[in-house]
């Protein structure tokens, strides 16, 4: 079918990508340096280049997995024939070497879009530069420590497949591919921050000129990390979203600095204050997504889902010390002019917390670090042997989620440099009534623990400060123009995308907040053995085992029972729980099935095994309160920064905008 | 200057933590036993048939104590084992007047065929036992197979080995023991 | 080959598929002995690491150990044991290691110490520095009169005064170059 190897082609695609590469990496900085224009040009159409002779290996890859090229080892050792399409297609990263191959192609692709779409600044050379010196590690990983492309002499009949965890939700196609594309938009803002620092320009323009890519890159990251707790809850078996492991903390790491990240930012932009802080914060956030990536690919640390322990750990490893002490030296080789002339009008400022936020995400950041590399940092000092897993994280970090939300509340109704003490304590008065409702309806309905308890109240405190700022917002407006107050809302809306953008956003994060305290504070977890037709209590439903079933599709054999479910003695649903076997392999998945309602899931998971000659069925039970607005709450959140990002109504706005600032300056 | 030397500093320490982790390899091997220097616990588990003549239908640990044991934990699916299981032959039978060596079939439910296939294909004259339920191997603190526990005649353990055992490291261990 | 997953690689294929076929219609023998069981065994559960699987917990792994170690939860809980027994028992055969919390002594009080030690100087920190700044923002600044003039105008054309809380859409000035 192919005169040209896949494997051969693909090849070519990444030599010819990396020689492209290191060129733009080298004459975009000698261009830069030199202030070459026909260099830098050069340096900017490379990045094209390079994107499409990467493309041409993806292309390869992907055509290699379809058409089962098992000439090609990485198809040969992570694809089956008898998969369907889409896990044929799941497959490029799927496994270690695909990963980093879709991992480097999507930052090529960014380097293209940000060569082409940059206004020409004296950054944009070097930020060009940098970011093909982070493409040429890439590039150099995929071509030379985990070459997916190695052409088999002897290619066997068939391959293994995925690994069965990965191929048995379709959740797989989206939620590493949101993952890498957070990761590499926070590259987008590193590079120019170091751009900033080559140039002696540390003020704000580098963080406006990528102020797009933070919030694209955090808004992926967002999503990314939501969808992966709704594939654990999928897939893996027992009902939870998110239970600490490794691989789960290295995400979580960068986001919350990056968050940290983009509420310090506007400090700076707004009172030119922490210049040094924000370029930390930046360094820490891309240097933790390739910490990251080596401490769960190198198997230094066990995790539950380290698929793949490959080669790559030890060139991870250098190329974060190699970053992490180039930009740090960087930033204190700039000292003098990133340092601080700062002033502060008072503490109780929107400046202020923001300040404080960033404490409360460094803490937690710092903590979920600590804890992940705990027990190395303990087997290196005595060579002792010790777990840090779940309770831990949630001890430590509950009550710092606490005060972040409790500040989310107060920030966005302080003004810039000086809170009005008599406003600020009737709304401060409204919340803390707010607060206590809620609270006091939680523990009318008999609500005891202590911290769902509290989120209920920081809840109704946020939901009463967005109250607020809408009504300081629209009512003054609706009563000056005399329109009426949903057409202001929608002006409103419209006209401050940034402001209300964010405001969905910490919506999103509440209603994440009170998911999670059902889900976790509130779940009830119970193995029930069903004898088949005779009924089982449990939590107000009424479930009985009908008969097993094994069904054979797409390559996949599944057995498992179908379960009816009663409430009040009227049936509401069917579920059939199931453990699915891939191909030849070994590994039996056990597969959920779950009946969703807004106001708890019933999960079930087959907890024993099912066979023809029993008469009873063991299965895992599982009541899980609001866990639903978990994901409804990261979607809310991830379509609040696509609000903030959307090109709609730009111009509109910018008629207002003459006034409203000069309004603000006064 | 400073900051750049605390900044290397920094990463450095955290470089070096991670260059240790990559030395020592996987995470979860080696972990030390929770056992060492006390009383092995004891067991009564069933015998293959191919014992009972000589030991009766049920291995008692308490009854066996008084000369120092090798307690060897195997399962029919584990690669190591069978690696492993010719060296334990040889070890009893250079040692079967001093030393007991057990073999306990572990973490292997309803496995009973493949555990008799298992001994015949090595010809295992030592005894095995099968922990069906695999509740000796909670309760000596298994985590995976083989583990293999060298007990002295007081019976205290001496050493817990985690992965196939050599003959010659087991030599060393009996030494040990008998010293 | 990892020693801790089930392998028969060196059986070949044969008996894989004939494992696959026993691991899911296993005889009833081993049905019979499990059963229910109640919500806090998998509280307790949730508590200790399972030995044989990779970084889950014995609650959430369905590895055969780990069910038998939730049946030795039940038992106990059975016998009267309380959660601090339960824990106890399999700390004493595995170490610290079974622990998902490690115990606050020796070493281990670190990890509990440290963020909070963190978390706490960066809260001095920044409280120095604010005041510090403060300091700073207290002393007056000379005002361009052309930017006051600008003002002047702006708050002359604008007969809405902005409350307090919508005051800016913040950074929407900067917006503009974006």
């Amino acid at each position: 079918m192919f005169d040209l190897s896949l494997g051969i082609l693909g090849s070519a695609g990444v030599a010819l990508a990396l020689t492209l590469s290191v060129y733009a990496a080298i004459a975009g900085a000698i261009g830069a340096h030199r202030r070459d224009a026909r260099l830098q040009t050069s340096a900017r159409l490379t990045s094209i280049a390079v994107f499409l002779a990467l493309t041409t290996a993806v292309v390869a890859m992907m055509a290699a997995l379809l058409t089962d090229d098992f000439s090609v080892k990485y198809v040969a050792e992570h694809s089956r024939i008898a998969s369907p399409t889409w896990v044929k297609v799941v497959t490029l990263w799927a496994a270690l070497e695909g990963s980093v191959l879709l991992w480097a192609w999507l930052l090529t692709g960014y380097t293209a879009v940000l060569a082409v779409t940059t206004p020409n600044t004296v950054l944009r050379p070097w930020a060009i530069s940098i970011m093909h010196t982070v493409q040429v590690f890439f590039l150099g990983v995929v071509a030379f420590a985990a070459n997916p492309f190695i052409v088999l002499a002897n290619p066997p009949l068939d391959g293994p497949g995925a690994n069965p965890l990965l191929q048995n939700h379709w959740m797989m196609a989206v939620h590493p591919v949101l993952m890498y594309l957070g990761f590499v938009g926070l590259t987008v803002p590193f590079a120019f921050a170091m751009a900033a620092l080559i140039t002696r320009r540390p003020g704000t323009e580098w963080m406006r000129l990528t102020r797009r890519w933070t919030l694209t890159g955090w808004g992926f990251l967002t999503a990314a990390i939501v969808s992966g707790g709704w594939w654990s809850y999928e897939v893996l078996g027992w009902g939870g979203f998110w239970a600490w492991d490794p691989v789960e903390n290295v995400s979580i790491m960068p986001w919350l600095t990056a968050t940290a990240f983009i509420h310090s930012v506007q400090v700076q932009e707004r009172r030119r204050m922490l210049k040094a802080w924000n370029l930390l914060l930046i360094v820490l956030t891309f240097s933790l997504t390739l910490l990251g990536t080596f401490l769960i690919r190198s198997g230094v640390i066990s995790s539950v889902h380290a698929f793949g322990d490959g080669p790559v750990g030890p060139y991870f490893l250098a190329f974060f010390v190699i970053v992490a002490l180039a930009s740090l030296t960087l930033v204190a080789l700039r000292w003098d002019q990133v340092r601080d002339r700062s002033e502060l009008d008072a503490a109780v400022s929107r400046e202020g917390a923001f300040l404080g936020v960033n404490v409360l995400f460094l803490a937690l950041a710092f903590a979920v670090l600590l804890g992940t590399i705990f027990p190395l940092l303990v087997e290196a000092a005595t060579g002792a042997r010790v777990t840090v897993g779940a309770p831990f994280f949630d001890q430590v970090s509950l009550p710092l989620w606490m005060l972040v939300f409790a500040l989310m509340g107060v920030g966005p109704l302080l003004p810039w440099r000086r809170a009005e003490t008599q406003t600020l304590k009737r709304n401060l008065a409204w919340m803390l009534a707010a607060a206590g409702v809620a609270a006091g309806i939680a523990l009318a309905l008999g609500m005891r623990k202590v911290y769902p308890t509290i989120t209920i109240g920081l809840a109704g405190w946020n939901l009463a400060s967005f109250a607020l700022l809408l009504a300081g917002a629209i009512v003054p407006r609706a009563r000056i123009t005399g329109r009426s107050l949903a057409s202001v809302f929608r002006a409103y809306a419209f006209e401050h995308k940034r402001r209300f953008g964010s405001m969905v956003v910490h919506l999103g994060a509440v209603i994440v907040a009170l998911g999670i305290v059902g889900a976790s504070g509130y779940r009830v977890d119970q193995q029930l053995r069903l004898e088949y037709g005779a009924p089982a209590a449990f939590q107000g439903y009424e479930l009985v085992a009908i008969e097993p079933f094994a069904v054979r599709e797409g390559g996949r054999v599944s057995v498992g029972v179908y379960i009816d479910v009663f409430v009040d003695g009227r049936q509401v649903t069917t579920l059939s729980p199931r453990i699915n076997t891939f191909g030849d392999q070994q590994q039996p998945v056990p597969t959920a099935s779950v009946r969703y309602t807004p106001g708890h899931d019933l999960y079930l998971s087959l907890a024993g095994s099912v066979s023809p000659d029993t008469d009873f069925v063991v299965i895992r039970a599982v009541q899980s309160p609001l866990v639903t607005w978990i994901w409804i709450g990261g979607v809310i959140m991830a379509l609040g920064t696509a609000y903030t990002l959307s090109p709609v109504g730009a111009r509109a706005r910018s008629t207002v905008r003459s006034d409203s600032a000069a309004g603000a300056e006064a | 200057m400073r900051r750049v030397l605390v900044t290397t500093a920094v990463v450095g320490s955290l470089a070096a933590l991670f260059v240790f982790g990559l030395l020592r390899g996987h995470p979860d091997r080696d972990i030390p036993s929770n056992l060492l220097g006390r009383t092995a616990p004891s067991f009564e588990l069933p015998l293959y048939e191919h014992y009972t003549a000589e030991y009766g239908t049920v291995l008692s640990l308490a009854e066996e104590r008084g000369r120092p044991m090798i307690i060897n934990f195997w399962a029919s699916w584990c690669g190591p084992c069978y690696d492993e299981a010719p060296h334990l032959e040889r070890i009893w039978n250079r040692y079967r007047d001093d030393v007991l060596v057990i073999g306990v079939q572990t973490q292997d439910r309803d496995a009973r065929a493949a555990g008799r296939a298992f001994i015949d294909q090595f010809g295992l004259s030592f005894p095995n036992v099968h922990d069906n339920d695999s509740r000796v191997s909670i309760t000596y603190g298994l985590f995976g197979v083989p583990e293999t526990f060298f007990v002295r005649a007081d019976g205290t353990v001496q050493y817990k080995h985690a992965g196939p055992v050599t003959e010659s490291m087991m030599v060393e261990q009996i030494e040990a023991m008998l010293r | 080959m990892r020693r801790r997953v089930p392998s028969a690689r060196r059986l070949g294929p044969l008996v894989i598929v004939a494992m696959a076929i026993a691991a899911l219609s296993a005889p009833h023998a081993m049905l019979a002995q499990e059963g229910a069981l109640d919500r806090r065994v998998f509280e307790i559960a949730n508590e200790l690491r399972c030995p044989t699987c990779v970084s889950e917990s014995v609650g959430q792994s369905s590895s055969p150990i780990a069910r038998e170690m939730r049946i030795i939860i039940q038992e106990q809980l059975e016998g009267g044991a309380t959660r601090t027994e339960i824990l106890a028992f399999f700390q004493e055969r595995y170490g610290d290691w079974i622990l998902l919390e490690p115990p606050k002594r020796g070493l281990h009080l670190l990890v509990w110490v440290l963020p909070v030690a963190a978390a706490m100087v960066g809260v001095v920190v920044l409280g120095v520095l604010v005041r510090r700044w403060q300091a700073a923002g207290a002393t007056p600044v000379a005002a361009d009169p052309a930017d006051l003039a600008r003002v002047r105008a702006a708050l002359e054309r604008t007969d809405e005064r902005p409350s307090h809380v919508d005051a800016d859409a913040f950074g929407e000035r900067h917006e503009r170059g974006a």
